[in-house]
């Protein structure tokens, strides 16, 4: 979907960099970003007393106490996080010798590379999950039935992240030089990815596997619709019976969602700084502008 | 770092020497044509995974949608999609859709203007990590927090009762459409933001400086050079915003357990088993109804971002 060009910020320069430019007065400033902060804070810090409130307005642990107790937290959460390292496998897997081979080989085709990982964007997730039941129910139970189909599926639904964020870091580095160089030494492939390429893609590698993690350990249509309880539908049913627990869960979630996103986040600003023409964080920002 | 350096001029000297076409190079070169043996099978598997996992649920739904229980053709699934209790579902997503994409468009307009025009270099850096978070986090937490916070015994709801306001009890309500609009700004903000901030800096300092050497006031400017520009790239993240709002399920199904007639919980709850006799590829018909709304969406898409490049460069 989105074609939001990483390069168009850079192209034209200093636009609003260091000086008020854009001609708009402190006062207009200040109150925007007080005012929509205050709409990002206010629903975390409630969520925080909400879940420390107990009955008589004393403040307790005890969301928190049950919910460490409960066996079915650590069961989804398990089952999530091995969805997503299969999926972040798998990705990679699929991935690497894609894009190495599209830059190196077809080029002229990466734009049409990159469309196609776009294309979960212009189907909903409810829509492929409703596919799959209709299209591989026949399919050997041990795909079909197990979470293995998440992790199949979980794959293609993360691509418009990690296609682009490894697809950009890619085409920050020199790969025609590289390949030339290490083909001229005599280096296989194989040789060439291990010692070459992939070092010097660790940041794509990490920006493109913490994206599609995240997005694995989120995901709720899918899994709740295709009845595997994973940690977000665990959440949901939480919800149902007991609120304050399911806000804790809630709090702990999104914590955990935001400490391996703004990970990403610092790596990418402090390459802007370092290189003009750097890869991930402009893919990053394509990617989550999708 | 240093390893990458020397591999890259080390490498710059063999290639030079090699009497390799230069850096601009776009297309394939014949020299590389050797190395036949892993041609294809470089692309092959990421095309054939993407069109097995995506592309053939996604055609299934569609065909699926024009059969009937026996399997012959009909048209009585459409009929059925667009009349009646999905008809408004169809009519109540779109204006969901519509009115949280316009209001997130506005908002995250003047961020992004505001944040572009802030010396200060933390509040940028917080700004566009924070709406990277905040943009890929949607969902069922989400959901849960706005509950905390102003639904029935939320903090917010209960400081505005006790401040002689409860909202309930004039007539909002979270687990509605209003409801969801306002949640719907927590990931659709973030990802205005992230969208127009490019954009808005590259809206060129010498034009700035052109227009205001002319004599331009403040809104001279924007009248004919602010606005005009930042149009078409507003248009088309609107439509993105709209496409993400349109399709978004777990927010909406988390907060409202199902009850609130959209598009994608009446196809979720199709799925989910709450099938009348009669209608079995019913939901199929309702899947492939929201691939066109979202088609539709992305050819006008791709129509505005072209205009959008023209100047922008």
């Amino acid at each position: 979907m989105a074609t939001v060009t990483p390069d168009l910020g850079r192209a034209g320069g200093s636009g609003g960099e260091g000086s008020n430019v854009l001609r708009l007065g402190k006062p207009f400033r200040y109150t925007v970003l007080i005012l929509v902060g205050a709409f990002f804070i206010i629903p975390i810090l409630a969520s925080a007393r909400f879940s420390f409130l107990g009955n008589n307005n004393s403040y307790t642990l005890s969301a928190y106490t049950q919910l460490f107790g409960t066996p079915q937290f650590w069961s989804t959460l398990w089952l999530s996080v091995k969805v997503g390292v299969g999926t972040v496998a798998l990705t990679l897997v699929l991935l690497i010798p894609t894009v190495i081979f599209v830059h190196v080989r077809l080029p002229r085709l990466r734009r049409l590379f990159e469309s196609v990982s776009l294309l979960p964007l212009v189907i909903p997730s409810v829509v492929v999950t409703l596919g799959v039941i209709t299209s591989f129910r026949n399919l050997p139970n041990i795909i079909y039935g197990t979470p293995v189909i998440l992790a199949l599926e979980y794959v293609v639904l993360a691509l418009p992240y990690s296609y682009r964020t490894f697809d950009s870091a890619v085409q920050s580095i020199d790969l025609k030089t590289l390949v030339d160089a290490g083909q001229s030494l005599g280096a296989g492939w194989i040789k060439l990815l291990r010692f070459a390429i992939l070092p010097n893609l660790r940041s794509g590698l990490l920006g493109a596997s913490i994206l599609t993690f995240a997005f694995c350990l989120g995901e709720f249509a899918v899994a709740s619709l295709l009845s595997f309880t994973t940690f977000p539908v665990f959440l949901v049913q939480v919800g149902r019976l007991e609120a304050s627990q399911a806000v804790a869960l809630s709090l702990i979630a999104l914590i955990f969602t935001w400490i391996p996103l703004a990970l990403v986040m610092i790596v990418f600003s402090q390459r802007r700084g370092a290189r003009r023409v750097a890869g991930v964080e402009s893919a990053i920002e394509a990617a989550v502008a999708d | 770092m240093a390893v990458k350096d020397e591999i890259r001029s080390g490498s710059e000297s063999v290639s030079g020497g090699g009497g390799e076409a230069p850096a601009d190079a776009g297309r394939p070169r014949r020299a590389r044509r050797r190395g036949r043996w892993h041609t294809g099978i470089g692309a092959l598997p990421f095309l054939v995974y993407v069109s097995l996992f995506l592309l053939v649920p996604a055609i299934s739904v569609v065909a699926t949608a024009f059969k009937n229980g026996n399997g012959q053709f009909t048209m009585a699934n459409f009929d059925e999609a667009v009349h009646g209790v999905y008809l408004q579902s169809f009519i109540a997503s779109i204006k969901l859709s519509f009115a949280s994409a316009l209001i997130a468009a506005v908002v995250g307009v003047l961020t992004a203007l505001a944040v572009s025009a802030t010396d200060n270099r933390i509040v940028r850096a917080l700004v566009t990590a924070g709406s990277g978070v905040f943009a890929n986090t949607g969902g069922v937490p989400l959901a849960f927090s706005f509950i905390a916070t102003v639904g029935n015994f939320g903090v917010v709801t209960k400081l505005l009762a006790s401040a002689g306001f409860d909202p309930y009890a004039h007539g909002f309500s979270l687990y509605s459409v209003l409801g969801l609009t306002i949640v719907y700004q927590y990931f659709l903000i973030p990802l205005m933001i992230l969208i127009m901030i490019p954009p808005i800096q590259a809206l060129r300092k010498e034009w700035i400086d052109a227009s205001a050497s002319l004599g331009a006031s403040r809104f001279q400017f924007w009248r004919w050079v602010g606005i005009p520009l930042l149009t078409p790239p507003m248009l088309a993240a609107f439509i993105v915003l709209f496409t993400d709002a349109f399709a978004a399920y777990a927010t909406a199904e988390a907060l409202t357990s199902g009850t609130i007639p959209l598009v994608p919980i009446q196809l979720g709850s199709l799925i989910s088993g709450n099938v009348l006799a009669g209608q079995t590829n019913l939901g199929d018909a309702l899947g492939a109804g929201m691939i066109v709304v979202v088609m539709v969406a992305a050819l006008l898409y791709a129509y505005v971002q072209r205009k959008a490049s023209k100047w922008l460069r």
